[in-house]
């Protein structure tokens, strides 16, 4: 019974705190999408109940505005920018954990400062290249924008991971008569499949979130991703539309979530050598 | 191509001279980075590049100004006074949510380590502020922080925590900026829960055993055995953590845009302010340019630290 | 289709000129037809078939000064253009639609694609920004306040196209006039003002004794105060970094006691002085007798406490009093509006001002210009005004009896601070200076600190220091 009483004090209180605080603000966000616009400013109540729920703002969400273009787009912005982020960090992490060649150092920490550039000093300069490439208003725009952060983080976790895979398991391939790309394709790639699925979500998660380059580079409302949609017409002339804008944040962000619950463990998993080794 | 032959070839014996050079190890290297460079290049260095030369000219939109040298700094350094208070404020809002971050991630980390009931669920519910989109996080904390309709307020209220009607969040200059601090730790503290998680699954549970053993209680088995070996992952998710917190513009831009009267403006947001609404790219790109110099050599530390011990 | 007409001169026309046929919808392909058909009859035209190029063609020397195109020639669409229009997000949803419903109408006619791009009025500046910097992007971009003036050399000339519609409608208001002409050209064609006027409760200020609204900021103090003292909701003002409330009511506050940011040649600071002190003691003694000053409120702010009976007059917008007519339904019957109350040295508004700007990288500028005016039309704007229910009012001498002003008498005051308005930077012309001074809320902050702390001097200093920075930098 002691034991017991010591793994609510040590263990199930503390983590209901955390929930409760990381959780709040979702069920506010719920409760407030759920709510007609002069129930929202009454205080008289309890706030953090609903008292005549309505579903006025999801069908306004679903029948009055783009939301589901807007989910298409940033789905495929999200999959594509992520496809090619992991391209390129699987080919650079295997050369820089594993090759050894003049100047692998320099570059790698070159692909780490570009983590310093500040977003904020990148965007104007940037609608220049896009201008340039004619892909405004056009999603790869974001395609190809986005491997920018990506690709840095997904590098580096992955330089990490191939570090932790035995040279030895490589090089008997190659006695046996292998080719180095073989190698690679067949021994040092699946073995680095936790890290490469942990990025793919790292990188999907931030992809599925900008908001700045979006902003810029996309104009109307059929090619917009959610984020930007959901605060570019949800916020009208001085009145915010509450309702609307919980409803779409919280539906914004089901995919990621669903994708999180069922991937969370590999997720860990394979942060862990390319965090350990970094 | 036969087995045969593959077999050979792999030898390097009779292979072609252009498939037996990119299969040594430099031009090899090369190759694989090939893709990475180019994206990089064309969309990250080209138009950092361009920003660090609007940093030294007068550029305004729609004129591409003249070299003026360091003039944008002289004026941000010794003329323009917000950009100090914004200078001091990116500090003390990056110091002040790393070490919460931190503390409440690792705690978090420990608690996860835990075996219980749900295990799962739990640990994706604990990532959801990491996941849900920035903007429209914030935008839920600023109507939750509301002036008139702060539920944070009400509860608190309720509670009989605070005496009513609770702190005006956005009004006061210390208040404003401990929200913004709220936010930034709410987002960030999931991260470094998993990333931590991550480390702490790598501990072989023998060495508590043997430490057990030993008498050792958790304290000092925490002490002498998860930080120490907990040390790699702690750098580089603080290091990750502060480059990005030093950076951060949705937070500050959403809720508070400098308000109450340039009291929290962080650098980032300071730099739009002059760069955007304010037309002058010239000064923008210098403001945000301050911090490069301070953040490679606070970078440069922690590799170093990191590096130590191998 | 097109025809140089500018070349017949105005005397030409002259007699013409009577015929007011102002109100003929915009249709730039039956005034090509027309003119064709003029020249070749050699004035042989009915009088009142086709006046309205006409018109154009005579009023159009007199827009602007300067190196300005003025032609009189009327924009001609060309058919199978596609033209994209950027703007703000209309607080009244069905203004946006039947904008949009104009913009396919003359789409249609005119075999032009369009399509109107929206957007949160903060985020429009980012927007543009980049489109300027990059140098492309929609062809007409909605310009807020003094962007003319920001983004002056990515703005083409459209004296000619003004000098047509003042011929039509009249003087331009003058706010939009300064915001829009740069240096003597127009660039940017004058959209729409939304004026800014206080709406407040009858039942509550009568409760508390106020009988009607305070004409004097004096007044409107005690009124304040006697709200106060009857415990009753407070009168309650945005100071926070708000796109426009906080902008609107600490502008009009600072001029009506005679002080002004900087001097009439746009360079010399003039903040520190003692009618700025006297503005800022009004506000402390407002402040102190119960106006409630929020240096955290941002434009939806004061909307939401009206809304939630927190609050008893607010300068807003007619978003507040529209809002609760058309959808709470919970104190319309008992809302009303006032004008901006008089200080010691006169009566000044300032609202927001909205122009339309073609942008040079534009391909297919003429249709773009064509379209502005063709929602510039008196008809289809009047169309517009009745929609948005008074939140906008139009920037022409022709729609100061606009009929929505009278539909509904509560909106007397919104048409009524339109006269009076002027910009931020007064008298100074606007400028990049004054626009970065407006964006980095100078006037407001000022006002905000010395209430928080009241410490005049200091917020007094601290804003002049701050212009100062700013008008040194070279324009």
């Amino acid at each position: 019974m002691d034991r017991l009483a010591g793994r609510w004090i040590r263990i199930y209180i503390p983590i209901l705190l955390f929930i409760l605080i990381t959780l709040f603000p979702f069920y506010w966000m719920t409760v407030t999408s759920f709510k007609s616009a002069s129930e929202l400013f009454d205080f008289n109540q309890s706030p953090l109940f609903v008292a005549a729920p309505t579903l006025e703002w999801y069908k306004i969400l679903f029948f009055q505005t783009n939301f589901w273009h807007w989910t298409v787009n940033t789905t495929i912005v999200a999959v594509v920018s992520t496809s090619i982020s992991l391209f390129c960090s699987v080919l650079a992490g295997y050369a820089l954990g594993r090759l050894r060649f003049r100047g692998a150092d320099a570059i790698g920490w070159g692909i780490f400062i570009t983590y310093l550039v500040p977003p904020t000093l990148l965007f104007l300069p940037l609608a220049f290249v896009i201008r340039d490439l004619h892909l405004f208003n056009n999603l790869w725009a974001l395609i190809l924008t986005y491997p920018t952060f990506l690709i840095p983080f997904c590098t580096w976790l992955l330089i990490g991971y191939f570090k932790g895979i035995p040279r030895e398991l490589e090089e008997s391939a190659l006695v046996d008569g292998a080719s180095r790309w073989q190698a690679m394709m067949r021994i040092a790639i699946p073995l680095a499949l936790p890290g490469i699925l942990s990025a793919g979500m790292f990188a999907f998660t931030l992809s599925w979130n900008e908001f700045l380059y979006s902003l810029i580079f996309m104009n109307d409302s059929l090619s917009k991703t959610i984020p930007v949609g959901v605060t570019t017409e949800f916020i009208k002339g001085d009145e915010f539309y509450w309702g609307v804008l919980m409803a779409a944040a919280l539906l914004g962000s089901i995919p990621v979530a669903l994708l999180y619950s069922f991937f969370v463990d590999y997720f860990v998993a394979g942060m862990t050598a390319g965090a350990v080794k970094g | 191509m036969s087995t045969a032959t593959r077999r050979v070839s792999g030898a390097g014996v009779s292979r072609p001279l252009h498939l037996r050079l990119i299969e040594r190890e430099a031009p090899m290297g090369y190759i694989l980075l090939l893709p990475t460079l180019l994206v990089l290049g064309t969309f990250l260095a080209w138009p950092f590049l361009f920003g660090l030369w609007l940093s030294v000219t007068s550029a305004e939109l729609s004129d591409p100004g003249h070299f003026i040298g360091f003039g944008n700094y002289n004026f941000e350094f010794k003329i323009d006074h917000p950009f100090w208070t914004s200078f001091w404020n990116t500090f003390l809002y990056t110091g002040v949510t790393t070490v919460f971050k931190f503390t409440l991630g690792l705690s978090m980390a420990l608690l996860l380590n835990q075996i219980f009931p749900l295990q799962r669920f739990v640990r994706a519910a604990l990532l959801l502020p990491w996941i849900i989109p920035t903007v429209l996080s914030t935008l839920a904390w600023k109507w939750m922080f509301d002036p008139t309709f702060s539920v944070v307020n009400w509860v608190a209220v309720h509670l009989h925590l605070v005496a009513a009607p609770g702190p005006n969040w956005f009004g006061g200059t210390s208040t404003a900026m401990a929200a913004l601090m709220i936010v930034n730790t709410w987002r960030g503290m999931p991260f470094y829960g998993i990333a931590f998680l991550a480390g702490l699954q790598t501990i072989p549970l023998d060495l508590y055993e043997a430490a057990r053993v030993d008498g050792a209680n958790r304290w000092q088995q925490f002490l002498h055995i998860t930080l120490p070996l907990l040390r790699p992952v702690l750098l580089v998710v603080l290091l990750l953590s502060t480059i990005l917190t030093f950076a951060d513009f949705q937070v500050p831009f959403v809720l508070t845009n400098g308000a109450p009267y340039n009291s929290t403006h962080v650098l980032a947001t300071w730099a739009y302010q002059w760069g955007v609404p304010g037309g002058a790219i010239g000064l923008g790109a210098s403001v945000s340019l301050v911090l490069f110099p301070v953040l490679s050599i606070i970078i440069a530390g922690v590799l170093v630290l990191l590096r130590r011990p191998e | 289709m097109r025809l140089p007409l500018a070349e017949f001169g105005d005397s030409l026309f002259g007699e013409e000129k009577m015929a007011d046929l102002e109100d003929k919808p915009y249709d730039p392909e039956r005034e090509a037809w027309t003119r064709r058909r003029f020249l070749k009859a050699a004035g042989l035209v009915a009088a009142g078939a086709a006046a309205v190029p006409i018109l154009e063609a005579c009023g159009g020397g007199g827009g602007g000064g300067g190196g300005a195109l003025t032609t009189g020639k009327a924009p001609v669409p060309r058919q199978g253009a596609s033209i994209r229009l950027l703007q703000w997000v209309h607080f009244v949803p069905a203004a946006d639609t039947e904008f949009i419903r104009q913009c396919t109408e003359f789409g249609t006619k005119y075999g032009v694609t369009v399509a109107v791009e929206r957007i949160t009025a903060d985020q429009l500046i980012a927007k543009t920004a980049a489109d300027v910097e990059s140098n492309s992007g929609p062809d007409i971009i909605q310009m807020q306040y003094g962007w003319p003036h920001l983004y002056d050399a990515a703005c083409v000339d459209v004296s000619n196209e003004v000098g047509i519609l003042k011929s039509k409608l009249g003087a331009v208001a003058s706010v939009n006039d300064a915001f829009c002409k740069v240096n003597g050209v127009y660039k940017a064609i004058p959209y729409t003002i939304v004026p800014n006027a206080f709406t407040y409760r009858t039942d509550l200020l009568s409760q508390a004794g106020v009988t009607s609204w305070p004409k004097t900021w004096t007044e409107f103090a005690a009124a304040a105060a006697k709200m106060k003292a009857a415990n009753l909701q407070p009168f309650a003002q945005t100071d926070g970094h708000a796109y426009g409330d906080s902008l609107t009511m600490w502008n009009p506050v600072l001029w009506s006691h005679g002080a002004t940011e900087v001097k009439a040649d746009g360079k010399t600071v003039t903040i520190n002085s003692k009618e700025t002190r006297a503005a800022i003691a009004w506000a402390q003694n407002a402040v102190k007798g119960g106006f409630v000053v929020h240096p955290e409120w941002l434009d939806p702010d004061n909307n939401q406490a009206y809304h939630a009976n927190r609050i008893s007059a607010t300068l807003n917008g007619a978003s507040i009093y529209i809002r609760e007519k058309v959808e709470f339904h919970h104190y319309d019957s008992v809302s009303d509006n006032g004008v901006v109350p008089a200080g010691p040295k006169g009566l000044y508004t300032m609202n927001l001002i909205f122009n339309h700007a073609v942008m040079k990288w534009s391909p297919e500028k003429e249709t773009a210009k064509a379209l502005i005016m063709y929602l510039m039309d008196k008809t289809n704007y009047l169309k517009y005004t009745d929609i948005a229910g008074g939140y906008n009012a139009g920037p022409f001498a022709a729609f100061d009896n606009d009929p929505v002003w009278t539909k509904d008498p509560k909106m007397k005051a919104f048409h009524d601070v339109v006269a009076t308005g002027k910009w931020p930077g007064w008298p100074a012309t606007p400028s990049k200076q004054t626009a970065q001074s407006q964006q980095q809320y100078i006037v407001a902050d000022m006002f905000a600190k010395a209430i928080a702390n009241g410490d005049t001097e200091s917020a007094v200093k601290e804003a002049e220091s701050r212009l100062q920075a700013i008008f040194s930098r070279p324009g």
